[in-house]
């Protein structure tokens, strides 16, 4: 258990037994997006079943002393949007900086540097690490309940609601989950030390507005340093003042600026250029020595204008972005508003620059960035202090009442702008507004206050700030351009190194992947039944354990070329159902046989979800019957079905053997016994019989018992039915049915059809049924039957369809051709075999 | 820098009942072997990432059900196959004598698929019963690659799947430029058609 035990144990008692709280965090601070205000949550990590989701609580107490201190704040399911790292927090040993990402949300806390952290930290990446391959919405369901405390500011509806469904149901080459990258991702920033090391490359940045002047000599002030730098970043501001520019943002200002930038370069090194933009007057120039320049990807550029309208770029910041090595840099030039009360305006252009920058192909907002680098004109002026005290204070050197006085030190203190950007101490006296031509302050009659407009900062690890500067003998503008020199720590990547990671990293993700795949057991893949009989069920039951680590959904799936999962003499239950880890799940065979089959087999595919398929082998003997066998071999048997030998057996079935019966003997039983016992029974074929007394009466007449059979007169008529029904092919057959439905009117075509048409076996069949029936018709005043109601039944029978109840329309044909032979007496038309 | 793969590759291992199957995917994706014979039932992947001359390439490979009975189902799994591994059992004449039937049923199942023959169980010279040299005229004949392996004492395992997956990479990468020349083609006829236009106006 993590966390202190009571703590754990007070807010495990906000959930409920099946939510265990793996691990508390008690005394993160919440890191607000307005300004450093410090909140301090309880985290908790708190697992359902399979699935994770981090709680943000607060508490009234810190430790938590009831459950009735703490209010779940936000909840965040531990998905495949879910994402944490740690950032260190600058010049701060003692804490660092937790970050939760969930899609667009960002939460930052800031946590002491402890066991207690680190354990937190790691619980939590191993609960994202252990999550199942797919995601399923229901997964997280029992985060549903919370969504009705009105407090929860987390979105669970929006956020739940979308959840990727990455289900699978094809197995056929698909199964793989859509997660891997994103993973790989993460897990080598995890390792980024392993294959990396640093290196110090020297960075020089440059600001200067020109105030629309023409370009003069840069080299004092770009090559002012003895050595070199890597990278030059240049800014101009009021580049050109004239309206064109600012309508139409033209200008040819924009080349020469740069040709004198590149003239002006240290002679010591060949620069290239990684990037240049401008909107209207803003410029950024981006330059690199010529052998790292192999090294910089992803360059890209966008500008921001926040000056007329919000919009327009006669204020605004653009920016250049690359990767040099495996560290991102961001450059921004800015030329925010002017006038000295406008500071507030000026934090706002701030805000807008950096929520409106957007470099497309790599979606990282400027502060995405590893290292960034803020310059321009930012236009904070001196406030509380008149411009003769500024001047007096400049006169003897005193800068720190004055840099007391400056509106971006200011704010800055009140997190209002550029707040988790660091600045150099500044050593140099303000650096506008000058008379032209001049190192003189502002002599104008509106004789401006100065100020230290133009600035430059940085965010960012490993940077280091070795010089920053104004240049006063740059005189044509009315500032002064400023400069700064870092030495930052750009992050290199070892590529033996790298490989060797990113392949280990790869074996365990295809690890992690196997074993992510459902796995199950089966206790059999042989269900084999005994002896099967006609319409005597059998069952078999098999276990499919899912032994995995995610759920199974298994389904009994159909193999090309079958129109079923299964074949029709076999139920599947369940057919298609899902099994949780560590649990089991009986599947139910049931077979019934009503087909003339020697033998059952049948190989079922049962298909994991986005897993493997295993092949499952049904088999089973079958036992004859005269039920399902055809009219023209029971009437060749010469004694009962079952006491054939293989031969009689099959002399009979290839109508080898001679006709011995004029109907089948099976029928003579069953028939004389109702004409015996049922002829004054009510309601004779509409009772139910059960089904033990079927199978009874198979086995008499299958086996031939001389024994008269002892079961209800109800059973018999049933198994008439059923004889007559499932005998191999209908009485009448299947090619004749149309003939006979379009003659149902007339009797003699009716009679025509069974003279001439049907085989002699199937019409003496078809005659002996209709004696019989008339012969129960006799009785119907004892017995209650009706000549419709006997039609209907018999005609559905004698005619059935090869596929049972195809044509329902054709039951009134059927009946009324049945009809004639029940109203009229055809015992003339019967042919006795003549070897009887 | 972070990609999961360039290529994604389905690979299939068919053979007679007890060659090695199953041993010879589990040798390649987990390193492992076990000496208990569990007769597959079924079909069965796994996942395994290589790299190929620094292109990563996925494979998904399918261990499928050898006994006789399941043929027919079996070959239902052939779909999408980019490449195949025939696998006989150099101890088991009769295996290596239906290797014939199996790269009948590729054939019958498959469009364009690059296959390798594989004669596994090779680590006892006393019980082997197929030569090498004869393997070798055969899958000669046939214009297939031939190993042989031994998954139980980790004998030409990778290099086999390896060689398997390059073979796939170059059919795939050879299709592509073959694709890019007659792209260009249609192109250049277009251009000459338009050409042909003016010079009729």
């Amino acid at each position: 258990m993590l966390g202190d035990q009571n703590e754990l144990n007070v807010v495990q008692s906000k959930f409920s037994s099946n939510e265990l709280v793996v691990a508390v965090h008690t005394n993160a601070l919440l890191l607000e997006q307005e300004g450093w205000v410090d909140n301090r949550r309880i985290l908790a990590l708190v697992k359902h079943e399979f699935s994770f989701a981090l709680f943000v609580i607060l508490s009234v107490n810190i430790p938590p002393v009831s459950f009735s201190d703490l209010t779940i704040e936000r909840i965040i399911p531990l998905d495949e949007c879910f994402l944490c790292d740690t950032e260190p927090i600058p010049q701060d040993y003692q804490n660092i900086i937790f970050n939760i990402y969930y899609k667009t949300l960002i939460l930052p806390f800031k946590v002491e540097i402890s066991t207690e952290s680190s354990n937190f930290a790691s619980e939590v990446i191993t609960a994202k690490e252990v999550k199942p391959v797919e995601y399923k919405d229901c997964i997280f369901a029992w985060l549903d309940k919370y969504k009705d405390l009105d407090k929860i500011v987390m979105d669970l509806n929006e956020k739940l609601g979308d959840f990727p469904l990455t289900r699978q149901k094809n197995g056929q080459g698909q199964g793989i989950s859509g997660n891997r990258e994103s993973f790989l991702k993460y897990q080598l920033t995890l390792k980024e030390p392993e294959f990396t090391h640093q290196q110090e490359f020297t960075i020089f940045i440059g600001t200067w507005n020109v105030n629309g002047q023409p370009p003069t000599a840069l080299r004092k002030w770009l090559s002012c340093d003895e050595e070199p730098p890597d990278i030059y970043a240049v800014g101009f501001q009021e580049l050109d003042l004239r309206k064109e520019a600012f309508l139409w943002n033209e200008t040819t200002r924009e080349e020469e600026w740069q040709k004198a930038v590149m003239e002006a370069v240290h002679p010591n090194a060949k620069y290239r250029c990684v990037a240049l933009v401008r909107l209207v007057g803003i410029q950024l120039v981006v330059l690199i020595n010529s052998k790292h320049y192999q090294h910089v990807k992803n360059v890209a550029i966008d500008t921001v204008g926040t000056g007329i309208l919000g919009k327009m770029g006669n204020k605004g910041g653009v920016s250049v972005r690359f990767e040099l090595h495996n560290t991102s840099l961001c450059f921004v030039n800015s030329h925010l508003a002017a006038h000295v009360e406008e500071y507030e305006r000026r934090n706002q252009d701030y805000h807008d620059i950096n929520l409106r920058t957007n470099f497309r192909r790599h979606p990282l907002a400027i502060r995405d960035h590893d290292q960034v680098y803020w310059l321009g004109d930012l236009n904070y002026r001196i406030t509380d202090l008149t411009t003769d005290q500024v001047k007096y204070y400049l006169s003897k050197s005193n800068l720190e009442p004055v840099l007391l006085a400056d509106q971006l030190n200011q704010q800055r203190i009140l997190c209002r702008v550029l707040q988790d950007y660091q600045e150099g101490d500044i050593t140099f006296i303000p650096t506008y507004k000058y008379d032209l031509n001049s190192d003189i302050f502002d002599t104008s009659e509106k004789a401006r206050a100065p100020a230290w407009t133009d600035r430059i900062l940085w965010r960012g690890k490993g940077i280091y700030q070795s010089a920053y500067r104004s240049h006063m003998e740059m005189r044509i503008s009315d500032h002064k351009p400023v400069s700064a020199l870092f030495k930052s720590q750009i992050s290199v990547i070892d590529q033996a190194k790298y490989r060797k990671v990113h392949e280990e990293v790869l074996k365990r993700m295809d690890k992690l992947e196997n074993e992510f795949l459902p796995q199950v057991t089966i206790d059999s893949t042989e269900v084999t039944f005994e002896l099967v009989k006609f319409r005597e069920a059998q069952y078999k039951d098999i276990i499919i354990a899912n032994t995995g680590q995610v759920l199974a959904e298994f389904e009994f799936i159909r193999k090309p070329n079958d129109t079923s999962y299964c074949k029709e003499w076999l139920r599947i239950t369940p057919y298609i159902g899902c099994i949780k880890p560590g649990e089991k799940c009986d599947i139910r065979f049931e077979v019934n046989l009503e087909q003339p089959l020697e033998e059952l087999y049948d190989i079922l595919v049962l298909h994991l979800s986005g897993g493997k398929d295993m092949f499952i082998t049904v088999s089973g003997k079958c036992q004859r019957s005269c039920f399902t066998t055809s009219i023209s071999t029971l009437c060749r048997a010469p004694i009962p079905l079952l006491n054939l030998n293989p031969d009689q057996l099959q002399h009979a079935e290839t109508q080898q053997s001679p006709v011995l019966y004029s109907v089948p003997r099976e029928l003579w039983l069953l028939v004389d016994h109702l004409y015996r016992y049922g002829l004054k029974t009510k309601e004779l074929f509409e009772l139910n019989a059960l089904n033990e007394d079927i199978v009874r009466i198979r086995d008499w007449l299958d086996w031939g018992s001389l024994d008269p059979i002892s079961v209800p007169i109800h059973a018999v008529a049933e198994a008439l039915l059923l004889f007559l029904s499932y005998t191999k092919d209908p009485i009448i057959p299947y090619h004749l049915h149309d003939a006979c439905i379009a003659a149902s009117s007339n009797y003699q075509s009716c009679k025509q059809i069974i003279v001439q048409k049907l085989p002699d076996l199937e019409r003496n069949v078809f005659l002996y049924l209709c004696m019989f029936l008339q012969e129960l018709l006799k009785h119907s005043n004892e017995n209650g039957s009706d000549v419709k109601t006997l039609a209907t039944l018999f005609g559905d029978i004698l005619l059935r369809d090869p596929v049972r109840n195809s044509r329902p329309q054709a039951n009134r044909g059927k009946a009324s051709f049945l009809y004639h032979f029940l109203v009229n007496d055809q015992s003339c038309l019967l042919i006795v075999p003549n070897n009887k | 820098m972070a990609k999961d793969y360039d290529h994604l590759f389905k690979l299939l291992i068919i053979g007679d009942s007890g060659v090695g199957k199953s041993s010879l995917l589990l040798r390649f994706s987990d390193n492992t072997f076990t000496g208990s014979y569990i007769t597959t039932i079924g079909v069965d992947f796994k996942i395994k990432t290589v790299n190929i001359d620094g292109q990563r390439v996925k494979l998904q490979i399918w261990d499928t059900a050898g006994q006789e009975r399941f043929r027919t189902i079996t070959s239902t799994y052939y779909r999408g196959t980019h490449g195949v591994i025939v696998v006989y059992d150099v101890t088991n004449g009769e295996t290596f004598a239906n290797v014939k039937r199996w790269l009948h049923e590729i054939e019958q199942n498959c469009d364009v698929v690059n296959r390798v023959l594989v004669g596994n169980k090779n680590d006892c010279p006393d019980r082997k019963v197929v030569l090498t040299e004869d393997a070798k005229r055969f899958a000669d004949t046939m214009g297939i690659q031939l190993f042989e392996t031994s998954a139980k004492d980790n004998i030409n395992v990778e290099e086999m799947f390896l060689s398997v997956t390059r073979l796939v990479l170059r059919s795939k990468q050879e299709m592509k430029e073959r694709q890019n020349v007659t792209s260009n083609d249609t192109v250049n006829l277009r251009k000459s058609n338009k050409q042909g236009k003016k010079k009729c106006c």
